[in-house]
């Protein structure tokens, strides 16, 4: 019983397929966000026509993912940990999909900001580009190495996007109470933070199922939530924007 | 002994919660400890310890040679017809060891039903197919034991199908209505457990899904163990399903943990069809 592999070798297969086009989904979603990233830090035009681009690629993959996964449930009759990958499966792609999503919104909304004449610090903002993107890169390793420590990893480090985009929210409502021209920029910078926040809360959701399918275990229900800032529960609550 | 009644249960046999290998249950009809089997030199099974919980569904799983069909065999002493075959350990059913020497086997029988792969219908009508055996442990007059074996074809929904041909040849029927009517045959002498060993296996799908609708039906009365191949079977059909490999029990667990989580390396294995 050593050897790990089916003994149905098409199921094997298939399993394998379906494994490579997680890992290529993971990967394109994962070169979507870094240029959305590098479309607001570096203004970069081309990096946000390109993140956009790559939307309908990674739309025509979920189904693919999806067609596969149903497939297998219907012929494979899978079951324990090969049931749990591939249901596990057709509910990260629907993750993936949406990080994509936001990942172009981003993009797009870059290409609109007008930075206002006294430069707004955006050193926020990378950084928690930076960590969402961390995060990011590790959940779709969680996918491809089918690592339940890596998906902890995420789990836990959730909370600190989260307080990032809380410190965020106060930051930008600061430098819009200090002048109302800023006021635009600076809501368009607020929902680009919500997007991240939002892709965050999906690498997590990734993490999430990956842990499941490696363990047969689920993480808590209860995320660890960074605290909201005093007097600025706003930042709970702000409006999800329209990222279609 | 009256057939009728539950299996009594007393708290002596129970198993104790901590036990890692049971489903906890308020009742146990059937309490395997420390059970060993030997088919002359052969050791067959090794000290397994399982409980059947009383009106629940247990599957037993397992490659071929793996001892859960000995282990069924064991439960009315069907390996007494065969000489060199022996059991120790033991497994206690309403306070008594079934494999004590002096346990009445006729009695255990009609308390213990078996429905084998393929279906043994006797050589007679379809009705004396039913009223052999309540016969050898009742005497019922006309009108009650036609009222028996109404009730028992009604139970495996085989009554309107043979109703205005009691009196023929079990033989003519489908391979499903013969095994409905092994089942009926069963029930009739009202068991407390019933053993299939691989009931549908020689089964259509349509025949199969029938069975499986009964057992869901017939534990609301009767503990059963089931004998399966089948997977998905198992799946549908237990409340707890039990691996064995090479004559040792692996795993046992909730149909539900069992086929999303196993505990145990060799049951993902062989469930997921990596048992090479």
């Amino acid at each position: 019983m050593a050897d790990r592999s089916h003994i149905v070798k098409s199921y094997e297969q298939e399993l394998g397929q379906l494994r490579s086009m997680m890992a290529q989904m993971g990967g394109i979603v994962e070169n979507q966000v870094a240029l959305a990233l590098s479309a607001i830090a570096d203004r970069n035009e081309e990096a946000a026509d390109a993140a956009a681009r790559q939307d309908p690629e990674v739309d025509q993959l979920e189904r693919e993912v999806e067609g596969l996964a149903i497939r297998l449930l219907a012929l494979r009759s899978p079951m324990a940990g090969d049931l749990r990958e591939i249901v596990a499966a057709l509910k990260i792609t629907g993750d993936l999909e949406r990080i994509g999503d936001y990942a172009s919104s981003i993009a797009r909304r870059s290409l609109r900001i007008r930075m206002p004449e006294n430069q707004i610090s955006l050193s926020g903002l990378r950084s928690m580009g930076r960590l969402v993107q961390e995060n990011l890169r590790r959940s779709i390793d969680a996918i491809t190495q089918q690592d339940s420590n890596r998906a902890m990893e995420v789990w836990h480090s959730d909370r600190a996007v989260d307080e990032y985009y809380t410190a965020l929210f106060r930051e930008l409502v600061t430098y819009m109470m200090e002048d109302a021209r800023n006021i635009r920029a600076c809501t368009e910078l607020l929902f680009i933070a919500k997007n991240l926040e939002r892709i965050g809360d999906h690498a997590t959701n990734v993490a999430e199922r990956v842990f499941y399918a490696v363990t047969g275990d689920n993480l808590p229900s209860l995320r660890p939530r960074g605290g909201p800032a005093s007097g600025l529960t706003g930042a709970e609550t702000t409006q999800e924007p329209d990222v279609r | 002994m009256t057939p009728q009644t539950s299996p009594g249960m007393t708290q002596d046999f129970m198993m104790t919660e901590t036990d890692p290998q049971t489903v906890k249950s308020p009742e146990v009809a059937l309490a395997v400890r420390n059970l060993n089997f030997y088919y002359g030199e052969n050791h067959a099974l090794h000290d397994i310890s399982v409980n059947f919980p009383a009106r629940r569904v247990t599957a037993m799983i397992g490659p071929s040679g793996c001892g859960k069909s000995t282990l069924l065999r064991i439960f009315n002493r069907m390996y007494d017809l065969y000489p060199g075959q022996r059991a120790t350990g033991e497994v206690m059913f309403d306070g008594r060891n079934i494999l004590d020497h002096d346990l009445d086997l006729n009695i255990l029988r009609a308390r213990v039903g078996m429905v084998f792969q393929k279906p043994t219908p006797f050589p007679m009508s379809i009705y004396d197919n039913i009223a052999f055996g309540v016969r050898l442990h009742e005497k019922l007059n006309k009108a009650d034991m036609d009222a028996r074996v109404q009730d028992v074809l009604t139970r495996v929904a085989l009554w309107n199908e043979v109703r205005d041909r009691l009196n023929a040849p079990a033989a003519g029927l489908s391979g499903g209505q013969q095994q409905r009517l092994c089942i009926a045959r069963s029930i009739a002498t009202r068991p407390e457990v019933l053993l299939l060993d691989e009931p549908t296996s020689a089964l259509d799908p349509i025949s199969t899904a029938r069975i499986e609708e009964l057992l869901d039906e017939l534990k609301e009365e009767f503990t059963i163990a089931i004998v399966t191949h089948n997977m998905q079977q198992a799946a549908r059909c237990a409340d707890q399903v039990a691996f064995f490999y090479m004559g040792r029990l692996i795993e046992v667990d909730s149909a539900d943990r069992m086929f999303t989580n196993p505990k145990q390396q060799q049951t993902q294995d062989y469930i997921t069809g990596r048992f090479g």
